[in-house]
């Protein structure tokens, strides 16, 4: 049965090439769609966009000649997803929704679906490459098309669930997927771009969606420099992140950036010196670690610290207490605690941790 | 692929597509013309209702053609709340959701609706129900047969129980209608609901016996159609259709309910006898081609998508709730917990189905437990 495989299908063009691709290597295949949301739920958005993904995924499958099934997980994902998402924003961090979610809902909650149906291996349409080490275990790799690399929101997944992971298109870069998909006359050739907008209204904040999901209060309070002295006013802290610029009141300044937040005052610090932004050091916590055991000596990789940004060499020294403590080779700019710190060496990914 | 899903619905027969071309291609008047056009059409419906009306006993005139069960329940239900003076619904916990769904909605509007319990078998419990039509109580809604397990319920004696407390019945026979003798007046019901995509005609369907004198308000206005009771203009190669696949069922409903009977009974020996552990989901009275079988340990919707793979269609209860993973309601509400209901999978053979199929079809069960059993836990 080893070449059973279920397919996670967004309805996007990426997860219905990699169906074909999975199809036509002669797989038995089933297409899933997780559904995430109620669709009453989309606070005003115009279309109920999983709703329209459930849809164009069965039309891919339908006209690929598999089955498909909607897996609900409306219930599961509010719990595993978005409420520790929104308990990071209410203390005053930003978190990375997108990794809680391959780890614990994709390869979490539909890998073991799938194992309890008797399908060994989960396929999405993720840009990253597994490929096996000397000793046969299971290493990440970027994606080959470089703009569109996802190993970093997969740098949480445990060796086994890697082992039991399939990246179809890795390998390939985006324009090849768009061909590929009309070469093949798949229904979702022409579909637009839906990075990572999950349930979000247009012109609506993640964090304002999730506030308003949970019912809970806003924080409103003080926007303060550096000195203490009080600027401005804001809504709730929940809506900022370090290193923004929008939102915040011109001053004598005529540049600031959101350089902390103290959910204990409520108080938005920012700050008009970009170089008080930069941080050369810190620590990774709740390390998920790849590459064998915990590096014994200091490491000189690179890091990613969020998604949008070209990894940095580093040195990675491994404390007593398994969290990393990272020197970067040169300052970078808004290093946000709840973001995941993802460590490569070259392509390969050798593991992640959280953002103290 | 192997079609053992025929409660969910069934494949057209050649002879009602036949009908059912003449009305898509020749006679396309509208019925209310008064011109021979329409004329033409009027007399394809009323031959279909005859139809209809010959399978279940009843005369022409109180059939009233809808857009199919769900929609003949409702007319009945809401129908019947409506133009009725006394407050109460009495109904039991394993109707179809066509029935269940109205009554839950009266009772938010302030109507007493009793949901009446049933055995481990499945069968409500008529002293229960004998209390229940006592007081000011304007309808009772008892399925003929239940589509997940296929149990009959004593609709002939709750209608004796009602009829002497005054109060009107409604036996939703969409599963029934096709697969078991229906008389109305020997039933004594009121209303019957029955749906012709179930009995191998098509989708779109439906229609409602309406006892003579029996007053229901219409759920919609518009026209004078179906003697207003369901306005609009009648859908007419869908009724036709349901009219031939009514007299095609009656001529053949003995020989196909006992064909059918004796391949769901060798289906299920061999499951009992080849599966350990396995057993049958209701007792008493069954439809003939109906087998509900719990395997313990498993999971039914895992046992449906691996027989889905295999090229084998099943179901694990009412074809509308698949979509959420509650366990079938009947099967809750006789006393099993969820884990026993969701280790349950719906078997249901018909007209097509073959000899060989049914050996095969039991070779793939034996396959799909295999695999989950193996499966990583």
């Amino acid at each position: 049965m080893s070449d059973r495989i279920a397919i996670a299908m967004s309805g996007g063009v990426d997860s219905s090439v990699a169906a074909a691709m999975l199809k036509q290597a002669g797989h038995s295949l089933i297409g899933v769609t997780l559904k995430l949301q109620e669709c009453q739920d989309a606070h005003g958005s115009k279309s109920c966009c999983g709703v329209d993904g459930i849809t164009r995924a069965r039309d891919v499958a339908g006209s690929l000649g598999f089955p498909h099934y909607v897996l609900d997980c409306v219930k599961d994902f509010e719990q595993l997803v978005l409420l520790p998402a929104w308990q990071e924003y209410a203390s005053g961090r930003t978190p990375s929704p997108c990794l809680h979610c391959n780890e614990r809902v994709k390869f979490g909650l539909l890998l073991d679906w799938a194992a309890r149906l008797g399908i060994p291996r989960v396929a999405t349409g993720h840009y990253a490459r597994l490929e096996k080490d000397e000793a046969g275990r299971p290493m990440l790799l970027r994606g080959c098309d470089t703009g569109k690399d996802q190993s970093y929101f997969l740098a949480g997944l445990s060796l086994d669930q890697l082992d039991r992971a399939v990246f179809p298109v890795g390998h390939l870069r985006k324009p090849e997927v768009r061909e590929l998909a009309k070469a093949q006359g798949l229904p979702t050739a022409e579909t637009p771009e839906s990075q990572d907008a999950c349930l979000v209204a247009p012109g609506e904040s993640y964090a304002e969606m999730l506030r308003k999901h949970f019912d809970a209060p806003a924080r409103p309070g003080e926007i303060v420099d550096e000195t203490g002295q009080v600027v401005g006013q804001h809504d709730g802290f929940h809506t900022f992140t370090i290193g923004q610029r929008k939102g915040l009141p011109a001053g004598a300044a005529a540049r600031r950036w959101v350089k902390a937040i103290s959910p204990r005052t409520g108080q938005v610090i920012v700050t008009s010196d970009a170089g008080e932004l930069v941080d050369t050091e810190f620590l990774a916590k709740q390390v998920n670690w790849l590459a064998g055991e915990l590096p014994a000596q200091p490491l000189a990789c690179s890091v990613q610290v969020r998604y949008r940004h070209a990894s940095e060499p580093a040195t990675i020294v491994a404390q007593s207490d398994g969290t990393l403590h990272v020197t970067l080779k040169t300052p970078v700019k808004a290093i946000t605690p709840g973001q995941a710190a993802v460590f490569y060496d070259g392509d390969r990914t050798l593991g992640r941790g959280w953002i103290g | 692929m192997i079609y053992a899903d025929y409660n969910a619905t069934t494949p057209l027969d050649p002879e009602v597509r036949a009908a059912m071309n003449e009305a898509l291609d020749v006679t396309f008047g509208n019925p209310s013309s008064i011109h021979s056009a329409g004329q033409a059409a009027r007399r394809l419906v009323d031959r279909a209702r005859a139809q209809v009306a010959g399978l279940i006993g009843a005369a022409p005139d109180e059939i009233i053609f809808t857009s199919g069960g769900t929609e003949a329940d409702n007319l009945a239900v809401l129908g019947v709340a409506d133009a009725a003076t006394a407050r109460g619904i009495v109904t039991s916990a394993v109707e179809h959701k066509a029935v269940l769904d109205p009554c839950k909605y009266l009772q938010a509007k302030g109507h007493s609706v009793a949901f009446l319990p049933v055995d481990r078998d499945g069968r409500v419990d008529l002293a229960a129900l004998e209390a229940a039509v006592k007081t000011d109580v304007a309808l009772v809604s008892l399925m003929l047969a239940n589509n997940d397990t296929g149990t009959i319920q004593p609709v002939a004696e709750a209608a004796q129980t009602a009829k002497a407390a005054g109060v009107l019945v409604h036996t939703d026979a969409v599963q029934a209608a096709g697969k078991l003798p229906i008389d109305v007046n020997k039933l004594g019901v009121s209303l019957l609901s029955c749906s012709s995509h179930k009995i191998h005609g098509p989708k779109g369907a439906g229609a409602l016996f309406v006892r003579r004198g029996v007053h229901l308000t219409p759920l919609a206005y518009g026209g004078r159609q179906e003697r207003t009771l369901r306005p609009g203009t009648e859908n007419v190669p869908a009724i036709v259709g349901f009219g031939k696949a009514c007299e095609l069922a009656r001529a053949r409903l003995d020989a196909d309910a006992r064909r059918v009977a004796e391949l769901r009974d060798h289906f299920e020996k061999q499951i009992l006898a080849r599966i350990s552990g396995t057993r049958v989901n209701g007792g008493g009275q069954r439809l003939p081609n109906t087998t509900n079988i719990a395997f313990p340990q498993l999971d039914g919707e895992a046992i449906t998508i691996n027989l889905d793979m295999l090229g084998m269609a099943v179901s694990t209860g009412a074809a509308c709730s698949s979509a959420d993973k509650t366990p079938s309601h009947v099967l809750l509400a006789m006393g099993q917990t969820a884990a026993e209901a969701r280790s349950s999978v719906r078997f249901s053979f018909g007209r097509d189905t073959t000899d060989e199929e049914v050996d095969r079809a039991t070779n793939l069960v034996v396959q799909a437990v295999k695999i989950l059993r193996e499966a990583r836990p």
